[in-house]
């Protein structure tokens, strides 16, 4: 569920599009200028590793191991999004702290703990897949978020935001799950992160069997933010002339 | 004499569930929930959320008709709560659970640690005392929750126990694997580091049990009214001095004291998480607490004195 972008929309969940105007408190002018900000230098990050991406096919002539070279901006700005909680918790955003963290924080797993971590998979094309689709899905994610914030969203932005998440999000959850079921006999065979009786603290902890713990999680999760977006897509879209606050 | 109309409407489609004639203007909120029941025997009293607004908070069981906000025919708004279940079956099943699940792992069924280690003890005197002190802080919870507390609500809705049983029979089970494992490791400052962490479960424990008596106390009476705590003779008491309560405080002492006694992170991560949860109850209590008494003594601080 780390493929697609942050699990649409909280901002109106229990008011639907008839929620009364201004009964939030939306971000103050300075929290606006920073959130433009923000969301302008995330959407100019993941451009530069698409155009990385793209660079390193023409010069490569082929997409394989092409991680490596957009390896440093995928860190970066990934790591970068762990901001968004602050933005939650600050309140200059209007969305759940717990749901952005747990998304932001299965986007940074993904990076450091399987990708970073376990060497061996950077050359899988399963990582590709995924670095694929969360490229195109934060361009399109931090250009709504820009545009809406200056109250000037274009209906394309919008009409991709809610529409190519369809084909975005099975996608990368696919290359997700691909990546780690290839992590998983290096992280057998290392050892990694794992700790194990006795030791003085009377703690194990089995990364293999964690790793195989959030598969399996991806089960439930994933169906729910999937229609979730599919039912935001249907609200969103159907009111072309509802404009959406940003996020 | 007046005699009232109450109607009552679905909070969400606002149609008419009932029409209630000659109604008392001194009747209770509870004989109007229990007239409604009557008309809709599934929707027992403690299921039924009245409400002046739909969107409002739930009437109390003791308003009374005409004091509230009400013409001569009230228009009053229902909710259905869900399934309920009282407090204190919660806090039996709740409690059981870990006081059974521990003897699973301390006296290592055979599907626990495997068949080679099963019904086998442990050379450590400190995993006998652990089991004697996990089972006497149960043993002493389900004796307060049959003998002691009050609760000012009758019930919780259902869902809430699969929740909670899931919790807290869960990191019982997680805390009991470790502790009890034939690869278990004892403290390493030995017997000090052990006897001081007994010395100060006991005061916690009595702590946390002085404090449960003294709330008693407070609703000796029956009421179901809040009322400020204040230190009584008994000195574990002294810290309402400080705090707004005292008995959550003891609590995640009793938990510090239980990891000290252990050395083991799961426990370490459970007593984290109880002062989370605690810190949020006491903030809440102690902010309902100034909210409705103005002459609230200042110097206390929701749970940790002078601090939080």
């Amino acid at each position: 569920m780390a493929a697609s972008g942050s699990g649409g929309s909280r901002a109106d969940n229990g008011y639907g599009g008839q929620q009364q105007p201004r009964r939030r408190k939306g971000p103050g002018a300075l929290a606006t200028a920073y959130l433009v900000i923000y969301n302008v230098v995330m959407t100019a990050g993941w451009l530069v590793i698409a155009v990385g991406l793209v660079r390193a096919y023409l010069a490569k002539g082929s997409y394989h191991s092409l991680y490596y070279s957009i390896e440093k901006p995928l860190k970066f700005f990934q790591t970068g999004a762990l901001l968004e909680i602050l933005h939650c918790a600050f309140g200059i955003v209007p969305s759940s702290v717990v749901l952005t963290a747990f998304q932001v924080m299965s986007r940074v797993f993904l990076t450091w703990a399987v990708t970073h971590s376990v060497k061996e998979v950077q050359t899988e094309d399963s990582v590709l897949l995924f670095v694929v689709s969360w490229t195109i899905t934060e361009i399109i994610r931090y250009s709504f978020y820009t545009f809406s914030l200056l109250n000037h969203l274009p209906y394309l932005i919008k009409w991709a935001r809610y529409t190519l998440f369809i084909i975005l999000y099975p996608m990368g959850v696919t290359g997700e799950l691909l990546t780690i079921y290839a992590a998983l006999p290096f992280v057998r065979q290392s050892g990694l992160y794992s700790i194990s009786l006795p030791n003085k603290y009377n703690f194990s902890f089995d990364y293999y069997t964690f790793l195989i713990l959030v598969m399996i999680s991806y089960i439930p999760l994933f169906p729910q933010l999937y229609f979730h977006m599919l039912h935001q897509r249907r609200k969103v879209l159907s009111h072309p002339d509802e404009h959406k606050k940003s996020e | 004499f007046v005699s009232y109309q109450v109607e009552i409407l679905d909070w969400k489609t606002k149609e008419q569930l009932c029409f209630l004639d000659k109604v008392e203007p001194n009747a209770t909120i509870r004989e109007i929930r229990l007239m409604f029941h009557k008309l809709y025997p599934r929707w027992y009293p403690a299921r039924q959320s009245i409400k002046l607004d739909p969107k409002g908070k739930s009437l109390r069981d003791e308003e009374i008709l005409q004091h509230l906000p009400v013409g001569t025919t009230a228009t009053l708004y229902f909710k259905d709560l869900g399934p309920q279940i009282g407090w204190t079956t919660v806090f039996l099943i709740e409690y059981t659970g870990p006081l059974f699940i521990y003897f699973l792992f301390y006296f290592r069924m055979p599907f626990v640690y495997g068949l080679d280690e099963r019904f086998t003890a442990s050379p450590h005197p400190v995993v006998n005392l652990a089991c004697i002190c996990h089972s006497f802080h149960y043993i002493k919870r389900l004796i307060e929750t049959i003998f002691v507390h009050r609760f000012s609500h009758g019930t919780m809705p259902l869902r809430n126990i699969v929740k909670n049983c899931f919790y807290y029979w869960g990191f019982a089970a997680w805390l009991a694997y470790y502790i009890n494992h034939p690869l278990y490791t004892p403290p390493s400052y030995g017997k000090k580091q052990i006897n001081f962490a007994v010395i100060m479960f006991l005061l916690c424990e009595a702590g946390n049990f002085s404090i449960n008596v003294a709330l008693s106390d407070l609703r000796r009476d029956g009421s179901k009214t809040r009322k400020i705590p204040y230190p009584t003779k008994n000195p574990f008491t002294w810290l309402f001095f400080f705090v707004s309560c005292p008995n959550y405080t003891y609590e995640v002492g009793t938990w510090i004291s239980f990891t000290i006694m252990t050395q083991c992170v799961p426990v370490g991560l459970f007593t984290l998480l109880c002062f989370i949860q605690m810190t949020i109850w006491a903030k809440d209590k102690h902010y309902t607490y100034l909210r409705e008494f103005k002459d609230y003594p200042s110097l206390r601080m929701p749970i940790v004195p002078f601090l939080l």
